[in-house]
């Protein structure tokens, strides 16, 4: 059985995904966090191909690009999707969340009170109502993005969800088929598990 | 018969051109569609998501430029031959990627001479900073990951045919490894073959 070591900060982050992953596999991992002070000190010894973390090893080889670790990830727990076909649609649903994922962290990560206000009320009614209206046509009446299991585009929808109703809490409200995508993520019972034990963190 | 894939882009390199660069390696027949930015606003609310490409197979749509090229690499076995290979050809795709836009917005769409150079400035440093990361895990002998043509190869190719071509030639030189992967690339005959056919396109972009 191979063995999983993730490298990250000790924040969800790019890697909540892949943590979120393992959980729903029930994939047994350890879960390293680094804090950020440490990082400097840390980075020219540490194993990174390219300088960054997340990183995975697995039985000693380095992955690096939290997607791509993802992927590997959610192939491993069988949450891909089913066809070549159903990986594509899967794929290119969390690319498009992505799109959206990037504007928001920007807004969050805006140091300036009055820039951030500005950037908070633009994402809130110019970028996410659009999306939310676009993925609630993109998800089944089963409550998933994709055939008819579990897929990491559910996980990963609901993982982008978990951070940005922090920011905005009525944000689903009203969207019938996104509310039971989030319900299948949270009722899977490793990720169930997860979410009760997981540290808690600002980010 | 019609071909089974329809590719619909903009009639340029740039996002479209690594799924082209598989088929073509491949050997698979599809519909090569490309439109104006003219006649693009017509086009927009037929696709998923808005943007281009587009790849329609088996009465799908599929939409985002590298899930559809991981989609034809998985279909013509370009994607790697373990988990671990895919995994590590994703990762050069998602370090690479941003190239492709950042070259756009300097040598396509700059607003003027002046956003021209500050957008040059930080392309370059981009351009380092990514071709290095892939200098130092790029495999020695021609390809990226494994011993096998991947559609991250590819990716590549298209990016430094983009930098040597249409930005600052000279570039790769800088990089052994990288540009070894695209001299294999250029040797393949049906990419050769492909190079000699392509539209020029809108833009040399």
């Amino acid at each position: 059985m191979p063995t999983y070591k993730l490298t990250c900060f000790n924040v969800r982050g790019r890697a909540e995904l892949i943590r979120l992953l393992f959980a729903a596999g029930e994939i047994p991992y350890e879960d390293v966090r680094i804090e950020w002070d440490k990082w400097p000190e840390l980075k020219p010894i540490s194993d990174t191909p390219m300088g960054q973390i997340p990183t995975l090893e697995v039985d000693g080889q380095v992955i690096c690009q939290s997607m791509a670790i993802a992927r590997f990830v959610a192939g491993k727990a069988g949450l891909l999707g089913k066809t070549n076909m159903d990986q594509a649609r899967a794929d290119m649903l969390l690319d498009g969340g992505m799109d959206v994922g990037k504007l928001f962290t920007e807004m969050v990560m805006e140091k300036d009170a009055s820039k951030k206000a500005e950037k908070k009320k633009e994402f809130g009614e110019k970028h996410l109502p659009p999306f939310l209206a676009l993925y609630e046509g993109f998800a089944g009446d089963n409550g998933h993005f994709v055939g008819d299991s579990l897929t990491w585009s559910d996980i990963g929808f609901f993982n982008m969800m978990d951070f940005i109703t922090a920011e905005y809490p009525g944000a689903l409200d009203g969207y019938c088929k996104l509310n039971k995508v989030i319900d299948n993520v949270k009722s899977n019972p490793g990720v169930a598990k997860w979410l009760k034990e997981r540290p808690v963190t600002n980010h | 018969m019609a071909p089974r894939y329809k590719l619909t882009y903009f009639d340029v390199r740039a996002r479209g051109e690594p799924t082209r660069l598989l088929f073509a390696a491949a050997g698979v027949e599809y519909e090569d569609v490309r439109i104006t930015f003219d006649q693009w606003p017509a086009h927009k609310d037929s696709t998923p998501m808005g943007v281009l490409p587009i790849l329609e197979v088996d009465g799908i749509t599929l939409s985002q430029s590298m899930s559809i090229a991981r989609f034809i690499a998985r279909e013509t076995g370009m994607d790697g031959k373990t988990r671990l290979e895919r995994a590590q050809a994703d990762a050069f795709v998602d370090e690479l990627e941003e190239l492709i836009p950042k070259m756009a917005g300097v040598v396509v769409f700059p607003k003027d001479k002046k956003d021209k150079e500050e957008k040059s400035k930080e392309l370059d440093k981009l351009i380092a900073e990514r071709l290095g990361k892939c200098e130092k895990l790029s495999g020695s002998d021609g390809h990226l990951v494994g011993n096998s043509l991947l559609w991250c190869d590819l990716v590549l190719f298209n990016i430094a045919h983009n930098i040597e071509e249409a930005y600052k030639a000279g570039t790769m030189q800088d990089y052994p490894k990288l540009t070894k992967v695209c001299d294999t690339v250029k040797a393949n005959p049906r990419i050769a073959k492909w190079m000699t056919e392509r539209p020029a396109g809108q833009f040399d972009f």
